[in-house]
């Protein structure tokens, strides 16, 4: 075998190198585009729910409601056409699709690294690059990169529909605002840190299957769950502050970050979802890195 | 850039209760093939993992070209291994596989092109990995090892799943990488592929080393070279020209057999003293037979 010129003449910047490696990985199987095919109905269906429930608050049909309940319901729909109301309104119809769209984030997330593990490539990549460390921190950075894709993808949806509805209702369109800006922001991040909270479980459970479905499970059975037992205990030790323990389910915490003012009713403060947000990501990502150093790849 | 010397030094790696690999030492030359002999369990492939910094050892050291493959500044520069046939992800082409490998070594992806031109599978490279064959993704495999143009190369079982056509690829492949000055590691639980394959040998068994050396050396210790059948109508006569190197016993029909004598001995003897033979045939000893003796009851599953 003769050795070719170029073996010799590499690129020396490694960590570019090993990210650019990492988003072939991902851009060279179907999953990507799959779940993007996912994340625009997952956004359509979600955008015309919030377009539904937003055009019944703005325009609410009284002849329907029963008389007692008729005085809330026309306070709601003044509060709606307040600018306040409006920025949330914009902010809401902005960010559709996040709550099952940061699914698709989480899960490719746990895909870079368990993947590695069910198709046996775990070998290969450790053997180019003995550094783990920087080996999952690519990880990383590449699933960060593809869980932002799908927010362009919800957003340029949104961002569409969006002016389009609010036409229509007869209102004033706030796309502009600090506030919803800041929401879409803010859901770019969610995506983000919803790919590392999904690498760190794949690093956990090694087991593609079983860490995709333990994902997707405590995803929705956390929210679920805290959404009916804290209520109760809140009715029961009559304590405000745990109200506020809504925000330990991982998918609570990431609607609280994004939403401006209250995310639901007796919601925890915005802050709080970020701080869990982070917490969650530190823990799961730390992990990750760790386990990953210390295990055998066999 | 290290040479392509590799030194293992009291490698040793538990499982719980199981120890794997247990205190084994031994060193690998460049320039020839080494063959890594043993019975499946024997801790072959948790010896090679460890060397390639996939499984951490729990005391002991393995160096290649003196550092370990932690520290190799170029790892697929320097090293390539084959560790399983089906290592690639099945939604994907060879070609793919091969540039992500490219792109992580700062390597330029034409080179995925030429080792799969080296390995003959250009016609498959676009192919998805499911469609691949066992014998197609041990060539793979080998295109992988070969990507980055390293001066050692390790395979685990490199002849599994190859039809005997590709054994005969393999092998020739594998014996003019070495004649290059590389160095050429190659696991395998068949003593007789080894002979053929290899000019060094090391032979392990329950994780220790039982014996390495010149695979000619080693298999003389094993088993001798092998005896000779011998028909002549003059036994006595024949006996006593071949004197006391030699051991004469009787075989089938009449025949002798004579070992610590080659047949070259044997004919030369006999011409000598003028003994009429009717058949002379060498006979290889059955190494399989002595391989299985000495490596016996350690090759438990553990």
């Amino acid at each position: 075998m003769t050795a070719p010129t170029t073996v010799t003449t590499a690129s020396r910047r490694p960590r570019k190198r090993l990210i650019s490696a990492e988003l072939l990985k991902i851009r060279t199987t179907s999953t990507w585009w799959l779940f993007g095919i996912g994340m625009v109905l997952v956004t359509l269906l979600a955008l015309g729910l919030n377009m539904l429930v937003t055009h019944f608050q703005l325009d609410p049909p009284l002849d329907q409601i029963a008389a007692e309940q008729q005085a809330q319901v026309i306070a709601d729909s003044e509060a709606a056409h307040t600018t306040a109301g409006l920025i949330k309104i914009a902010a809401n119809l902005l960010t559709s699709g996040q709550y099952l769209g940061v699914l698709f984030a989480m899960i490719i997330g746990t895909l870079v690294i368990t993947n590695e593990y069910f198709h046996q490539t775990a070998t290969a990549t450790f053997m180019a690059t003995p550094h783990r460390t920087a080996v999952v921190l690519a990880k990383l950075v590449a699933a960060g990169v593809f869980g932002g894709l799908f927010w362009l993808i919800s957003t340029l949806i949104n961002l569409v529909g969006t002016p389009l509805f609010l036409a229509a209702e007869g209102v004033e369109i706030h796309l502009t605002d600090w506030e919803v800006i800041q929401a879409v922001l803010l859901n770019l991040l969610a995506f983000v840190m919803w790919t590392i909270f999904g690498l760190g479980l794949g690093t956990l459970i090694r087991s593609q299957i079983g860490a995709v479905i333990i994902g997707i499970v405590v995803y929705l059975a956390s929210d679920l769950l805290l959404s009916i037992l804290v209520p109760l205990i809140h009715n029961w030790i009559g304590q405000d502050w745990v109200l506020n323990l809504r925000v330990l389910a991982p998918a609570t915490a990431s609607t609280i970050m994004i939403t401006p003012g209250e995310a639901f009713p007796d919601a925890p403060p915005q802050w709080s979802g970020f701080v869990m947000m982070i917490a969650y990501v530190l823990v799961l990502g730390g992990l990750g890195i760790l386990l990953t150093r210390r295990r055998d790849i066999s | 850039m290290p040479d392509g010397h590799i030194a293992v030094a009291g490698l040793t790696k538990h499982y719980k209760s199981v120890r794997a690999v247990d205190g084994l030492s031994f060193e690998v030359e460049p320039g020839r093939v080494t063959g890594f002999l043993g019975p499946n369990g024997a801790g072959k492939t948790t010896t090679l993992r460890m060397l390639l910094n996939l499984v951490r050892p729990t005391a002991g050291i393995a160096t290649i070209g003196g550092v370990r493959y932690a520290d190799l500044p170029d790892p697929v520069r320097t090293v390539g291994a084959v560790l399983e046939a089906s290592a690639a992800h099945k939604g994907r082409t060879a070609r793919n596989h091969l540039r992500i490998i490219c792109r992580a070594a700062g390597l330029p992806d034409r080179r995925a092109d030429e080792v799969l031109d080296i390995v003959g599978l250009s016609t498959a490279a676009n192919r998805k990995f499911k469609g691949y064959s066992l014998g197609m993704k041990q060539r793979l495999g080998i295109a992988a090892a070969l990507i980055g143009d390293p001066r050692v190369l390790i395979l685990d079982e490199p002849a599994n799943g190859l039809d005997p056509e590709g054994i005969r690829w393999m092998r020739q492949l594998l014996q003019s990488l070495a004649a290059e000055g590389r160095t050429v590691l190659v696991s395998s639980h068949l003593l007789s592929e080894m002979e053929i394959l290899a000019e060094d040998i090391i032979i392990v068994a329950a994780g220790k080393l039982v014996t390495q050396g010149p695979v000619r050396k080693v298999i003389a210790s094993l088993g001798g070279s092998g005896r000779t059948l011998v028909r002549t109508p003059d036994p006595a006569a024949l006996t006593a020209a071949l004197g006391e190197g030699a051991t004469v016993s009787p075989g089938p029909d009449g025949d002798l057999w004579v070992t610590g004598v080659d047949a070259v001995g044997v004919g030369e003897a006999a011409h000598r003293a003028g003994v009429v033979l009717h058949q002379l045939t060498s006979e290889s000893p059955d190494l399989e037979g002595v391989f299985l003796e000495l490596t016996k009851g350690k090759a438990d599953i553990r």
